[in-house]
């Protein structure tokens, strides 16, 4: 493992000013891994994938899927559109990373979803961001325009015969949306319902035709990997989850923010070095690693384990988005649990009845614990509830709502425990 | 053939189908809410979860692979599998609540969220007794409910159009309304508003859902959600008694039940028949109850110095017998009616035809431009091709009128038709002919008439029907006549009041009987006042004289429509050019 | 019944471009709903029904739609909607202490707005800002970081007098711009 992360010079926001001009992009190397394979024949469509499959760029919205591997479930080309849909939706709690690409390195994203583009013979590159990003929508636009003005987009481009629209299309404030079905679904002008897999988005996705769903980071990285090979990015941080990382690091830290570092971090280094430590010097009480759905590491559980997929596995927690909440000692736990809960009794789109009535359920009993007029037995139903959701609903949505309850009664038992009314039943 | 096992049993199956749809076609019971057979499948209930498995397949002998016992290494899938969206493949393994402990675990998790927001009002509610969310808590729910919270509050009592109203908290989500106004009548009036647990259906602000359609939304509805504002807290479902019809208010005659209560019809809804109506029916169709049961003909009337009276059967049957032997058979005109049964046509052609008459004409109501293509045709009648195979002469409302009004007729005599009513003709068309109605309810033409038959309607005598595209298909009796009994006859269903209520009990009524004979009956026993009489004793003697006597219905009988919902009859290609 | 509400020649140029985008009829639903809503203020259902009529599409679907996704004013709400995130990390920040000062100095609860139709109150959920909690939005637009109560009592005022906060560049710290640049 590469833990020289201190001497890690970022290649996802480098450090250059304005880089968000395409210019200066320009100017630094940018879009020049177009030029490579249009101009200089570096790839055919079939070795960029197998190039990104071999770097093994696992998705950073969430799911972690090797990207090259997802591009080659797409179907041979049949003459009729292909798309792409990138997911700009970034609406999990804990997540504000995709965010920092829209502001300060579009281009870079841009050049990754052409070169995907070319990989899978795309013929339209959807952007999805959530509707709050008003301003990084604006600048997304203004990126592309520019890309297509310098003939990076639209037809023929680079005179290598292949043709490429790129589109922004705003949400409205919907996280379910940031689900690829849904996604699909809302881009498609419908309400953000979910869809039964099979068929997979390869087969029909996007008016019924074969579709890659990829986060924005995702695709961010593909020209790095055009640049450098396969083998550079994998030599970076954890070997089985390779590569540079953002991590949105909030919470009770002393510099919160985004952090491009290579993946397989350490919690404290991240915590301690990289943030400053937690505000007022006091103790970690939980950190959530990924964004709300990942269940909640304890403060006193967090030596040795790094951000990447195994090592969290190992410590019971996932790596989901790389943003990562930091709570401190006086944070009320069951307070927290009991507002992500209502974040996904909210957000539930309501398709489904053990996520429509079950997020509504685990949020109304938390409410009961919280306010003090819960009961021991509560806390089995929560974990009951539990049970009845995971796994049993057409999304994802259900389980990221019962893992941080399940794990937050399972690992912080006391902190419930001291909130919950102590009865004493007459035993006869 | 490609089998599957269920519960460790082996069944064979053809082409592609779910395993849901497969299970229900074997005659397993299996829970589900949002599955329906002719709409698409969103499996959103999560209520039809089973186990399944994949056996695996070696890739070097290309056969199963086996373990030590030489069983077939089964894969199960990780997750319970909604059977509904599921496809049968070779070789699957599905254990369902009946072998299954984390089957049935999920049968009952997913009533109990259904259930915790759910008012349970069933004492008050119209579903009550045909109700799937019912039905399924009793044998597939949890004991009790540990939801102790407050439960969503949404709207009630919302009309939604001119037949729909919404009671949005007994809504549980399926969807099934929508798909039905989105795949099935295409007028998109229903959407699924806000989210997650606040989602119910409704239209679009200001607008209403006026879907020529929209009541079999109410039957796909598994819940008391949707309810017809007219049927509304009418009736109990297990005080009425279901009887297999047809709707005659079109010629698509869609495959109807007819709801029954006190001999009063209370309710007409759809009976699936795949290649008529399949689970469907237009609104107005459900409307004709009111005309079965409403503004009846009850004992033959009689027209006295220009005053209408009521006669006694034998009277009429005097009266009839002697106006057609007063008469030449040029100067008769006999009509027979579209609107008809094929009983009642077809006697009435046999009728004259031993008196010398060969020429019975019926006058068609084929209105162009409103049918929709879909389960309203533009002929208004339901037997246009009956009429039409027995040969009758087929006369547009103008040739008609024509016809009828150089007054060389003495006698005219029409089956159940509203000529008047339908201004195909007016009184003074009439002249000075004697004229017979044969009818069912009191319109125009029958106060125009000089003698009235009451006749049986379609829901009290069995009556037989040849759509527009050639459907031979027939009616049950569901209501009783003063002549007719329920106990007695054995084809009419009774219903749990009919078996147990007693005349002394306050919500059971002996009246709603009408004075009325079937049309043929009536011709049948004015023939035996001179011993020319046909011997029929029922009307399935009629249809099985037609089968034997007129090739254009060979094969056709009450067994034979009852078996295979209706007997499909060759439309010629002169009916057909007419039918164009 | 949108007699009341219309769009331009110029906005229905706009929206063929939209149009444009999409192979289908439904997509241009969400794009058009962002037009209206940016021109009218709100999407009352007479508008839906222009959006409707505009984009061929029936009624219901619009409706549907607009109570979907909570960015849609389906009710017109005040001039200055301000969203507060109170979820996880704001919630751990602070950030219901931002909103009940917000509920307190404007005399409104979440969910309201104030009677002379200035000022709407929202408690939302993540708006992917978490780094820089707590924080709100104010009206669909600009972003509002590090809220501490001062902060936003000058934001109000500033807004009384008719002045949007601006656009704030968050740093990355890992290139040594501590300090917000300007962009
Ligand atoms: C409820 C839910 C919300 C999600 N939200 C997002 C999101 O906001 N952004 C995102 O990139 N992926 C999100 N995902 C993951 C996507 O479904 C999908 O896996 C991802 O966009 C694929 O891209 P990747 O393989 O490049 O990560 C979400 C998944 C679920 C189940
Ligand atoms: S799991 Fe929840 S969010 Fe996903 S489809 Fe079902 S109801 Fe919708
Ligand atoms: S009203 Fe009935 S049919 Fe419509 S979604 Fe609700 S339960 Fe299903
Ligand atoms: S019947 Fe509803 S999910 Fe299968
Ligand atoms: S938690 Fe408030 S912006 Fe993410």
């Amino acid at each position: 493992m590469n833990t020289d992360w201190k001497n890690f010079e970022p290649v996802l926001i480098p450090n250059i000013k304005d880089l968000y001009k395409i210019d200066v992009y320009e100017k630094n190397g940018g879009y020049e891994q177009l030029k490579k394979v249009f101009k200089d024949k570096k790839h055919t469509p079939e070795s960029l994938v197998n190039e990104v499959k071999a770097a093994n760029i696992r998705g950073r919205g969430g799911a972690g899927f090797n990207a090259g591997l997802k591009w080659s479930f797409m179907p041979k080309p049949d003459g009729g559109p292909r798309y792409i849909a990138a997911n700009g939706d970034e609406s999990e709690p804990g997540t504000f990373k995709d965010r920092v690409i829209f502001e300060r390195n579009p281009h870079l994203f841009i050049e990754g979803s052409i070169l995907a583009g070319f990989a899978m013979d795309i013929t339209a590159v959807y952007v999805y961001i959530r509707g709050e990003y008003r301003d990084q929508i604006n600048m997304m636009q203004k990126a592309i325009d520019d890309a297509y003005a310098k003939g990076y987009l639209g037809k023929n481009i680079l005179k290598s015969g292949f043709d490429l629209e790129m589109y922004v299309h705003s949400g409205a404030g919907a996280y379910i949306c940031g689900e690829e079905s849904s996604l699909m679904e809302s881009l498609e002008g419908k309400r953000g319902y979910p869809r039964v897999k099979p068929p997979f988005p390869a087969q029909k996705g996007l008016w019924g035709r074969p579709t890659t769903i990829n986060n924005i980071e995702t695709l961010a990285n593909v020209p790095l990997v055009v640049k450098n090979g396969a083998d550079w990015y994998t030599s970076i941080g954890a070997k089985t989850h390779p590569g540079p990382v953002l991590y949105g690091i909030s919470g009770h830290v002393n510099r919160p923010g985004v952090y491009e570092y290579p993946t397989g971090m350490l919690i404290t280094d991240l915590i301690n070095d990289v943030c400053k430590g937690v505000r007022g010097g006091k103790k970690v009480k939980a950190v959530i690693p990924g964004g709300s759905s990942t269940p909640p590491l304890r403060g006193d559980s967090l030596d040795g384990v790094r951000m990447d997929a195994d090592s969290l596995r190992t410590a019971g927690s996932m790596m989901g988005t790389a943003g990562m909440i930091v709570m401190d000692e006086d944070t009320d736990i069951v307070d927290v649990i009991w507002r992500i809960s209502h974040f996904y009794h909210h957000e539930s789109c309501g398709q489904c009845t053990p996520c429509r009535d079950g997020t509504g359920f685990l949020e109304k009993t938390l409410i009961k614990i919280k306010d003090g007029e819960g009961e021991m037995r509560d806390l089995d139903i929560l974990l009951d509830l539990c049970t009845q959701m995971e796994g049993r609903t057409i999304c994802a949505l259900a389980d990221a709502a019962a893992w941080p309850v399940r794990y937050a009664v399972e690992r912080f038992r006391e902190d419930f425990e001291k909130r919950v009314k102590k009865t004493v039943y007459a035993v006869a | 053939m490609p089998e599957i096992f269920i519960d460790n049993i082996r069944y064979e199956f053809e082409g592609k189908p779910k395993v849901l749809q497969f299970m229900l076609d074997q005659g397993l019971d299996h829970p589900f809410f949002c599955y329906h057979p002719s709409l698409s499948i969103p499996a959103n209930c999560r209520q039809c979860y089973v186990e399944a498995g994949t056996p695996v397949m070696n890739r070097e002998t290309n056969d199963w692979e086996l373990d030590e016992n030489g069983e077939r290494v089964i894969r199960y899938f990780p997750k319970l599998m909604t059977s509904c969206s599921l496809e049968a493949t070779d070789g699957m393994v599905i254990k369902t609540h009946r072998t299954s402990e984390l089957v049935k675990r999920g049968h009952k998790d997913v009533l109990e969220f259904i259930l915790m927001n759910h008012p349970l009002d069933c004492p008050i509610c119209d579903q009550a007794g045909e109700c799937p969310l019912q039905i399924q808590t009793y044998k597939y729910g949890p004991e009790g409910s540990r939801f102790e919270h407050k439960k969503v509050h949404k709207p009630k009592r919302i009309k939604l159009g001119p037949r729909v109203i919404l009671d949005a908290e007994r809504c549980i989500n399926c969807t099934r309304c929508v798909r039905f106004t989105d795949e099935i009548s295409k007028t998109h009036q229903l959407t699924i508003i806000s989210r997650g647990d606040k989602n119910y259906p409704a239209v679009a602000p200001g607008t209403e859902f006026d879907d020529p359609y929209s009541l079999n939304t109410v039957d796909i509805c598994p819940v008391g959600a949707l309810t017809s504002a007219d049927f509304r807290f009418k009736a109990r479902v297990w005080e009425m008694n279901q009887t297999p019809s047809i709707d005659i208010t079109n010629g698509k005659g869609c495959n109807t039940d007819v709801w029954v209560r006190n001999n009063l019809v209370l309710r007409i809804t759809p009976r699936y028949n795949p290649d008529v109506n399949d689970h469907w029916m237009p609104d107005i169709g459900r409307e004709d109850y009111r005309r079965m049961n409403e503004n009846r003909i009850s004992r033959p009337d009689l027209k006295l110095d220009g005053n209408k009276i009521k006669s006694s059967w034998s009277n009429a049957e005097m009266t009839f017998a002697e106006t057609i032997s007063n008469a030449k058979p040029e100067e008769f005109l006999v009509l027979g009616s579209a609107f008809s049964s094929l009983e009642d046509n077809f006697t009435l052609q046999k009728f004259f035809k031993s008196r010398g008459i060969e020429n019975i004409s019926f006058v068609t109501n084929i209105q162009k431009g409103s049918g929709d293509g879909f389960l309203m045709d533009d002929d208004q009648y339901p037997n246009t091709n009956g009429c039409r195979m027995l040969g009758f002469e087929e006369l547009s409302p103008a040739t008609f009128k024509k016809k009828v009004s150089g007054g060389k007729y003495k006698v005219i005599i029409s089956l159940e038709d509203d000529l008047l009513g339908r201004e195909v003709i007016d009184t003074t068309d009439l002249n000075s002919a004697f004229f017979v109605y044969f009818g069912s309810n009191n319109n125009k033409t029958s106060e125009a008439a000089d003698l009235v038959i009451p006749i049986s309607n379609s829901v009290e005598t069995p009556s037989t029907y040849i759509n527009v595209d050639g459907r031979c298909q027939r009616t049950v009796p569901a209501k009783e006549t003063i002549y007719t009994n329920r106990k007695l006859n054995l084809e009419m269903s009774v219903g749990r009041l009919d078996r147990y209520g007693t005349k002394f009990d306050n919500w059971v009524s002996d009246r709603n009987r009408v004075d009325c004979i079937p049309g043929w009956e009536f011709l049948e026993r004015v023939a035996l006042l001179d011993n020319s009489n046909f011997g029929y004793e029922t009307s399935e003697d009629i249809i099985h004289e037609i089968a034997h006597t007129n090739s254009n219905f060979s094969g056709v009988s009450y067994e034979a429509m009852d078996e295979q919902l209706g007997v499909q009859l060759k439309v010629t290609k002169e009916t057909k050019e007419k039918t164009a | 019944m949108s007699q009341k509400y219309e769009f331009t020649k110029e906005e229905l140029a706009e929206i063929e471009k939209i149009k444009a985008k999409y192979p289908d009829k439904k997509p241009p639903v969400m794009p058009v709903l962002w037009l209206a809503q940016n021109k009218f203020g709100h999407v009352e259902p007479e508008v839906q029904h222009l959006v409707a009529k505009t984009l061929d599409l029936p009624p219901a679907h619009v409706y549907g739609v607009v109570t979907f996704y909570t960015q849609y004013y389906g009710e017109r709400k005040g001039k200055y909607v301000l969203d507060v995130c109170t979820t996880l990390t704001c919630q751990v920040c602070g950030g219901y202490e931002i909103l009940h000062h917000l509920e307190e100095k404007l005399g409104i609860k979440a969910g309201e707005t104030t009677e002379d139709g200035l000022f709407s109150i929202q408690s939302v959920e993540c708006l992917g800002a978490c780094g820089y909690a707590p924080m709100m939005q104010i009206t669909n637009g600009v972003y509002c970081n590090h809220l501490t109560k001062e902060k936003v009592d000058k934001i109000i005022d500033d807004l009384r007098a008719g002045k949007l906060p601006e656009y704030e560049n968050m740093p990355f710290y890992q290139h040594g711009d501590p300090e917000p640049s300007k962009s």
